[in-house]
């Protein structure tokens, strides 16, 4: 890593309990999106396209697979002799016992060890499930240029859902004043994106105190930044406009899948100059059977289509054979709707088989239907 | 078990025409099933069959392939103990009569000499098949012959293959003969450019060949060696997807025809992946009220219009209203709004937005140069 650089740290602890059975065999970072691509490759190809170097992917769930995905470091172009990914996860310590990542802050101090190798003055940290593209390095300059010793991106949410976030109160100069953690009166609509720069012989001390305090909970939002905040250190909100979505549900993932069918959709993944980067199979292009029928779809290579596909995102290895029908929908890699079957609003995870002429899901259901397992066909 | 055997992938011969293609890059970089390149068969097949130092050969335009093929890292050729090596050779300088395999041999010479392994399988760029050399290889040290040689049975050979040499063989397979494709018999045993020796015989080969005479391809010297009968040389029978893509119309009709399911089948399996170098492009989009029926689509696309029955590379735009028929469309091509085709190929980064109309046949498919504006 070049002196004086900033290094990433990704928090993909969680299980992600809220995706249900999506998270049963791969922590959620790992969770498919958008046709070919994993929530992680958002961050990480951010850090690659803000030419952030050394990468650690923070997780404690199964992570076989995770820590397979991300190990491949040549996916973002991080793989150079002075570049790498990192997967860290809870470590057995010479002078302290295995413990857990008892919290989001507790997660980087127990990898110390980790960050002082490379000697970074600023250290990022990330998020593991939103998906977004953001330049690192303007908010690094933004750090820089007002001597903050903290930096937290916000965007701007509509005020009366301003309650269901974390909310940044600030003074005409951008500093941040206050902290509230889901206000029930929000008095500003700056919602913290989870996405933090700190100058990191700052936050090091501050990670020491935090692990010797028996009452806190070891976590950025609740103890670190109020810490901060108390002592009056300077920390500054950098403003972010533009697409961000948290997939964290069901509901959610559905969603930022479906606003890839838009033409004119905010996240644009054809960018040349800002390429999310991702496993690229080995796979045939899409073929696109002569009596099928599509319509709005957002298909990647290695998907066979000869039934009728409306609205949808279809991922690699996926099947939609003759008479089958799918709408709404967003078919993960490798799943299989047989002959007949209907999928309607539904998200159908990987490796899943819908049997012949089998229902799932309905136009005018609450929620999006989330299938799991095989469904038997009928006969 | 390192493998006993170096490959070689040739250089574009002297016999491939491409109409158009050609201009701008080897036979080794033609698109191919909207994602390859032709040389990603040899390559794969090399690397699929453990035989992991190769050495690719280029005369004319090197930078397409240089550019694609890389370290080898897309063909899992990037460890220590893997090497794909390019050479590029310019001996032909003005004259097209010196660009020969066995020139290309000349100029290297000394590094041939220098490969540990003590078998050489040769590959050409320009035919697209699977094939396992280490399979062909192992049969070739049995038998005992000292030249394999690979071929396909075709019955079509009057109006297809002109550009290929057809085998004959006796009842044990034994080559009588190596010739010239003339057009006269539907059946024939098409060479497939492909041989199995020992390096030392494949060096005293080229060196008699260059020799002989200063246009002397390898093909040639064997076919004269099929006469003096000095060698034991043996035809093994290839069997699947075959194309030799050695003009506009084998170009076109090979790739259409990966339109056929059994086709595809037949050449894609998970067990012997072909692989490519990766663009990272975003997956196609197809919007509301397009059309596509019949197709394969690379990653990238944008499309509102009508596409039947053709092969859409990658990141290549068709406008609301336009209609690509039968038609295979290189990587980043844009076709306008209303402009209706049939019968084309249209080049990398060509534009279609003026012309309304370009209409050909399946036996005389028409051309869009590269970057063209029309």
């Amino acid at each position: 890593m070049k002196q004086g650089g900033m290094l990433a740290m990704i928090l993909a602890g969680g299980r992600g309990s809220r995706l249900h059975e999506l998270t049963d065999k791969v922590a959620k970072p790992a969770v498919s999106y958008g046709g070919k691509y994993r929530i992680v490759d958002f961050p990480l190809s951010n850090c690659a396209n803000s030419g952030i170097d050394i990468v650690g992917v923070l997780t404690q769930y199964e992570s076989v697979l995770l820590n397979s995905y991300v190990a491949a470091g040549s996916r973002w172009g991080l793989d150079s002799d002075d570049s790498g990914v990192f997967v860290l996860t809870p470590r057995e310590k010479a002078d302290s016992g295995l413990d857990v990542y008892r919290g989001t802050a507790d997660a980087i101090s127990q990898n110390i060890d980790f960050i002082d190798q490379y000697n970074p003055e600023y250290l990022l940290i990330l998020s593991g499930d939103h998906i977004y593209k953001m330049n690192y390095d303007k908010m690094l300059q933004a750090h820089r240029e007002k001597g903050a010793n903290a930096t937290i991106a916000v965007r701007p949410v509509p005020i009366k859902e301003a309650s269901r976030f974390g909310i940044m109160n600030t003074n005409e100069d951008g500093d941040i004043i206050e902290f509230e953690e889901k206000p029930a009166h929000p008095k500003s609509n700056l919602a913290s994106m989870g996405i933090y720069i700190f100058t990191w012989k700052d936050l090091r001390k501050l990670l020491i105190q935090d692990m010797k305090d028996p009452d806190s909970a070891h976590d950025f939002g609740n103890n670190i930044i109020p810490t901060m905040l108390a002592s009056n250190m300077k920390l500054i909100a950098y403003r972010f406009e533009g697409y961000w979505k948290d997939v964290g549900t069901i509901d959610s993932l559905w969603e930022a899948n479906m606003d890839l069918l838009d033409k004119k959709n905010e996240l644009d993944l054809s960018d040349p100059s800002w390429r999310i980067y991702s496993e690229d199979s080995s796979a045939l292009p899409s073929y696109i059977g002569p009596e099928a029928e599509i319509d709005r779809i957002y298909v990647t290579q290695g998907t066979v289509i000869h039934g009728k596909v409306k609205n949808s995102v279809l991922s690699t290895g996926s099947v939609i054979s003759a008479g089958a029908c799918v709408t709404d929908s967003v078919l993960m890699p490798d799943s299989k709707v047989e002959e007949g079957a209907t999928v309607t609003r539904a998200i159908i995870a990987s490796g899943v088989k819908i049997g012949k002429g089998a229902v799932v899901g309905s136009a005018d259901s609450e929620n999006i239907i989330l299938v799991s397992r095989n469904v038997k066909g009928v006969e | 078990m390192a493998a006993k055997a170096f490959g070689i992938v040739t250089s574009t011969p002297r016999r491939v025409n491409v109409y158009g293609l050609q201009e701008y890059r080897p036979a080794g970089a033609f698109t191919f099933a909207g994602k390859f390149r032709v040389i990603d068969f040899p390559v794969s097949n090399f690397s699929n069959s453990g035989i992991k130092n190769i050495q690719v050969y280029l005369n004319k335009h090197p930078k397409a392939l240089t550019d694609h093929l890389g370290t080898g890292r897309s063909y899992n050729l990037n460890s220590k103990r893997d090497r794909l090596e390019l050479f590029y050779c310019d001996h032909h300088k003005e004259n097209d009569v010196y660009n020969t395999d066995v020139s290309d041999y000349m100029d290297n010479l000394s590094v041939l000499k220098s490969q540990p392994q003590e078998y050489v399988v040769i590959a050409p760029c320009y035919m697209v098949y699977k094939q396992d050399f280490n399979a062909l290889l192992n049969d070739h040290i049995q038998s005992d012959a000292d030249i394999t040689m690979l071929y396909h049975r075709v019955n079509n050979a009057k109006d297809h293959y002109l550009n290929c040499r057809v085998l004959t063989m006796d009842q044990d397979q034994r080559i009588l003969s190596l010739e010239l494709n003339r057009g006269n018999r539907q059946n024939q045993c098409v060479f497939m450019d492909t041989y199995v020796m020992k390096k030392d015989l494949f060096i005293s080969l080229v060196e008699r060949a260059s020799a002989y005479s200063s246009t002397y391809s390898l093909a040639q010297m064997i076919s004269v060696i099929t006469k003096t009968e000095e060698y034991e040389m043996r035809g093994v029978q290839h069997k699947g997807f075959f194309a030799s893509i050695d003009d506009l119309k084998s170009f076109y009709e090979s790739n259409m025809s990966i339109l056929e399911v059994n086709r595809v089948k037949d050449l894609f399996s998970d067990d012997w992946w072909i692989h490519t170098r990766t663009t990272d492009s975003n997956p196609a989009r197809i919007y509301e009220g397009a059309d596509v029926k019949g197709c394969m689509i690379a990653n990238g696309c944008h499309i509102e219009g009508k596409a039947e029955n053709s092969i859409i590379g990658r990141a290549v735009e068709i406008g609301k209203g336009a209609v690509v028929r039968n038609s295979i469309i290189l990587d980043h091509a844009v076709i306008g709004e209303g402009v209706v085709l049939d019968c084309q190929i249209v080049d990398k980064y060509a534009s279609i937005t003026k012309t309304r109309e370009l209409i050909a046949s399946p036996d005389k498919p028409g051309y869009v140069h590269r970057a063209d504006i029309l």
